[in-house]
């Protein structure tokens, strides 16, 4: 075959599957529904398209549950499910919302910031470039759904989805490469549907970058003051338990981390890099008055990143009481830590009707309502 | 004959007083001066939390991540905090080799100043790979102080967390042993306020 018919079949390709994700993308799907159970610390239910319209209907929209402090102070947004498959930030969103109350001030979370990522777990091969190596790989779960049996026998279903925006979602098939959109920096062409690679977002660019702007947007709007991005990581990745800080947000994360060591949780800590783009820390921090951090909570199961001959896998569940643990444990030891540079009217205060440290090493399904 | 005796017992009282002087001037502390800066060879974020611990024992500091000999200029004592992190050298666009020449440079400018170094060892076992004790090693045996996150004893090693154990392998210990040097441990980063006070002589708050 000629380089000049392999080039022409090659657009031709192109071409087809962008009319196939056009026919069937953006409109053939719903946002995905989950089963979440507001308690009554949840006041208001709203969706991600209120803050970007153009993601109304779209699989990018996703609930945003809104929760009001007894008394007046800052607010805070929690985002779980930025990567489908690092469920403990998933629970840990889902348990605030469900058994959770604000003594001071607002509360947004949204439990799963990239919908899409949830429709399902598509184990297509990722080409991952972790410290300079560069390797495929696979999610190799076959899970769709876990679960969880509450205190009163009824089983629970969560989904387990994907990393990524789903490809036909997506509205374009991946590039080669992918280019920040306000910076230039260059990742492979699937970081294209990667949320935590997408930021601040473009307000009419593809579903992921939509996504992105449309958090961006809910940070401006409602004055945000702290962000928190729930991930997770392989145990024996380098970022593994750390709580990585936009520069301005380094000192209140360097302050609770001496003191949640000192409580029994030993974090590492790193600051937003300058030169890569796109994650959330770095470009809300850029971007807008927050204050900025991402918490990696590690998971037995995603040792695989790794260890690509590894056939044993642990399972995701695995030590999820402890996981969610940490990323609330963390969490209170970071607001605790911004009152003290912030006056007392940007305070947050979370409480919860169990002490937080009952979860470390428990089963998660006992405090899910 | 009781004349003798007067002299010995007198002679020993001295002797006893001297050996006693002797003992305490021996065991005396060392106490630091201010103001301190405090800088990091490696790169990683272990000198940024030195930062917070000074900040918290009430000492007077300069905090520069990667320090210019120029900061040395009044400064009465230097704490480094070793520990190689990749993404720190890329971000301030130095390799190891670079890192180890300019923390030569640093140490021994600041020892002709006079000016007293503390080591401070706060990451465990993520900051004790090659690349790290090359970091240790360049400074470490030139220190006047040495604190470490990290068990003094195979006892206290068995209840401290693996990860956070900067001497699990008692490369400080020996080290310390080797250049005859003051090394103190502790269990927790936040531990490490307290030695900062009582080796710059500062009063701990009463909370």
């Amino acid at each position: 075959m000629s380089r000049k018919l392999r080039n022409v079949l090659h657009y031709v390709a192109v071409i087809a599957l962008a009319v196939i994700v056009s026919a069937v993308g953006a409109t053939a799907f719903e946002p995905t529904s989950h089963d979440i159970r507001p308690g009554p610390g949840v006041h208001e239910l709203r969706w991600l398209s209120d803050y970007h319209p153009s993601l109304k209907g779209t699989p990018g929209d996703t609930p945003v549950y809104v929760m009001q402090g007894e008394e007046p102070g800052g607010s805070f947004l929690m985002l779980g499910g930025t990567h489908s498959n690092e469920i403990a930030g998933v629970m840990a969103a889902v348990l605030l919302v469900e058994r959770g109350r604000v003594a001071k001030g607002t509360v947004y979370v949204i439990p799963h910031a990239n919908n899409s990522g949830t429709r399902m777990n598509d184990q297509s091969p990722l080409t991952i470039t972790i410290d300079g190596q560069t390797a495929t790989y696979y999610d190799p779960y076959p899970l769709e759904y876990f679960e969880f049996t509450t205190p009163s026998g009824e089983a629970r279903a969560f989904h387990y989805g994907t990393r990524t925006t789903q490809l036909e979602d997506q509205g374009i098939p991946d590039p080669e490469v992918y280019v920040h959109a306000q910076t230039g920096y260059e990742l492979t062409g699937w970081e294209s549907r990667n949320l935590n690679r997408a930021y601040p977002g473009v307000a009419d660019g593809t579903l992921t970058q939509q996504i992105a702007y449309g958090i961006t947007q809910l940070v401006i709007t409602e004055d945000v003051n702290v962000v928190l991005d729930l991930h997770e990581a392989p145990q024996n990745y380098r970022i593994a338990d750390m709580v990585i800080c936009h520069p301005r947000a380094l000192d209140i994360g360097l302050f609770a981390i001496l003191d949640l060591e000192a409580a029994g949780l030993p974090l590492k800590i790193e600051q937003s890099s300058e030169g890569f783009r796109g994650l959330s820390h770095r470009e809300l921090g850029d971007h807008t008055n927050a204050y900025a951090f991402l918490i990696e909570s590690s998971n037995p199961a995603m040792n695989w990143i790794l260890d690509p001959d590894a056939n044993d896998y642990p399972d995701p569940l695995e030590n999820m009481g402890s996981r969610v643990w940490l990323d609330l444990k963390a969490l209170q030891g970071l607001l605790s830590t911004y009152a003290m540079f912030e006056p007392q009217e940007d305070w947050i205060e979370l409480v919860y009707p169990f002490d937080l440290d009952d979860l470390e090493g428990a089963y998660l399904g006992d405090f899910l309502r | 004959m009781r004349r003798l005796n007067i002299l010995f017992i007198g002679a020993l009282l001295m002797a006893i007083g001297c050996s006693a002087m002797a003992q305490e001037a021996e065991t005396e502390p060392f106490i630091f001066e201010q103001p301190v800066l405090i800088t990091s060879i490696g790169q990683s974020a272990g000198a940024a939390q030195a930062k917070i611990l000074a900040l918290r024992a009430g000492i007077e500091y300069v905090y520069e991540q990667r320090a210019t000999l120029e900061q040395l200029e009044g400064m009465k004592t230097l704490i480094v905090v070793p520990g190689a992190s990749g993404k720190g050298l890329g971000a301030a666009g130095v390799d190891i080799d670079g890192e180890l020449a300019w923390a030569t440079e640093l140490i021994d400018r600041a020892e002709e100043l006079g000016i007293q170094l503390i080591v401070l060892h706060i990451e465990g076992q993520a900051r004790r790979g090659p690349s790290s004790q090359l970091t240790i090693d360049v400074c470490a045996p030139r220190a006047t102080h040495i604190i470490v996150k990290g068990a003094a004893t195979e006892e206290d090693a068995a209840e401290m967390d693996e990860v956070a154990n900067g001497n699990f392998d008692f490369m400080f210990s020996d080290l310390a042993a080797e250049y005859e040097l003051p090394i103190s441990f502790v269990g927790t980063t936040l531990d490490v306020v307290p030695v900062l006070q009582e080796l710059f002589g500062i009063e701990a708050d009463d909370e």
